[in-house]
């Protein structure tokens, strides 16, 4: 009876730090995007559209942080790190097209080869998307390999 | 398993937080980085060329260098076909340096002449197409372009010609006076020749006659040409209305003939 009720409280303690853990990481990396945010204004006043695509991004971002987070020793947790992978991935592709960027302005036409970034930026997208699929293969091997110890 | 699968999620890290600081500072330093074009200059060349001088000025006060920085500008004609081109690279802005640099493009006032010679009687608009390019940060190319209209002003403006008058210059000849005024208009000063051929309806020569001028820009000016036509040569009623020839000659350009009806 007392065992089971310690185990509770740790469990009960667990959820709560791993809350607060999520909850300090999303207000970080929120910080650092309204930081850079204000930093880059100016060019975002020049993009129009750019500023609220960005922020529907940082969002969803931050969000499937946040549940990573939570779901943290679970299998949920590779799932949506695959997810977020894959949600960096598809925004690019959406938004950048090719890589280049032509923005109008006054009577001028900007434009920027970005294919450089975004073969980096998918690169490294894919990268963690096959490191979210090897930590959930090495989670599964694991309880696998305990269930059979026991 | 655990100890790739910890290397490789550290080293996607460190190549993420590099990645982000490299994109914020190279965004942060576009914001530092003016560009500004000053007072185009134009001054007569060698060659019956026209020198068109666009100065560019470039503030880097970012913290990357521009490397092959180019600007071209395209000079088309009412048409859209181009009339003249020219380029300008420079190697390298080191960041923090402040350079004007000059993009000269020559315009070949005969061949101007030869796709349309109203750009001798009428100001008109010659569209400028300027493309600047450069890598930023030496890693992202950027390119800024824009369209521009220069005013074109014609040297030889509201070019007239008037009605012949006719008296009597002696026993053989007859003298013919005619009004010559035009506006230069232009954006050079004009020196040179005008030779003007007077024609009857018949298309008879009738007589020949020269003017010299030098007309500084957004000037008038202003004479009487005489032709001396022999009696013989046309009757009087032929000559009542026919047309000119008129020959430019300047140190711009040689443009002829044009031709002009009168009466």
């Amino acid at each position: 009876m007392v065992e089971a009720k310690k185990n509770s409280q740790s469990k009960v303690k667990n959820v709560a730090f791993r809350v607060v853990k999520a909850t300090v990481k999303a207000v970080l990396v929120y910080l650092l995007y309204f930081f850079f945010a204000s930093l880059l204004a100016p060019i975002f006043e020049v993009v129009s559209g750019s500023m609220g695509t960005i922020e529907t991004f940082v969002v969803i971002f931050i969000v499937l942080m946040f549940l990573g987070d939570l779901a943290e020793h679970t299998i949920f947790q590779y799932f949506l790190g695959t997810a977020r992978s894959l949600f960096i991935i598809a925004y690019l592709v959406l938004s950048l097209g090719e890589g280049v960027v032509s923005v109008d302005f006054e009577n001028f036409t900007l434009t920027v080869n970005l294919t450089t970034f975004y073969m980096i930026i998918l690169l490294l997208s894919l990268l963690d998307l096959a490191r979210s699929v090897l930590q959930a293969v090495s989670f599964m091997s694991e309880r696998a390999e305990r269930s059979i110890q026991l | 398993m655990k100890v790739p699968i910890r290397a490789l999620g550290i080293a996607t890290f460190i190549c993420w937080v590099i990645l982000i600081a490299f994109i914020a500072s190279a965004a942060y330093s576009i914001k530092d980085l003016s560009l500004g074009f000053g007072a185009p200059t134009f001054t007569a060349a060698s060659n019956h060329e026209l020198l068109y001088s666009l100065p560019l000025r470039i503030d880097n006060r970012g913290f990357y260098n521009l490397k092959a920085f180019n600007i071209t500008t395209a000079y088309l004609d009412a048409g859209g076909s181009e009339v003249s081109r020219a380029s300008t690279i420079l190697p390298v802005i080191p960041h923090g340096e402040n350079v004007t640099i000059f993009n000269n493009a020559t315009l070949n006032m005969d061949s101007l002449l030869e796709k349309d010679e109203q750009y001798l009687f009428n100001d008109k608009n010659l569209k400028t197409s300027i493309t600047i390019g450069w890598n930023f940060a030496e890693l992202i190319p950027v390119q800024l372009s824009t369209n521009v209209t220069f005013p074109w002003g014609a040297p030889f403006y509201n070019f007239t010609l008037g009605q012949p008058s006719y008296d009597l210059f002696n026993s053989t000849h007859s003298r013919a006076t005619v009004r010559l005024s035009f506006e230069n208009h232009a954006v050079f000063d004009l020196d040179g020749n005008i030779r003007v051929e007077l024609y009857d309806s018949l298309n008879s020569l009738l007589g020949e006659s020269h003017a010299a001028f030098s007309v500084a820009r957004s000037s008038r000016y202003a004479d009487n040409l005489e032709f001396y036509v022999p009696l013989s040569t046309a009757p009087l009623p032929a000559a009542q209305n026919g047309h000119y020839k008129v020959f430019f000659s300047t140190s711009l350009f040689e443009y002829g003939p044009s031709v002009i009806p009168y009466g």
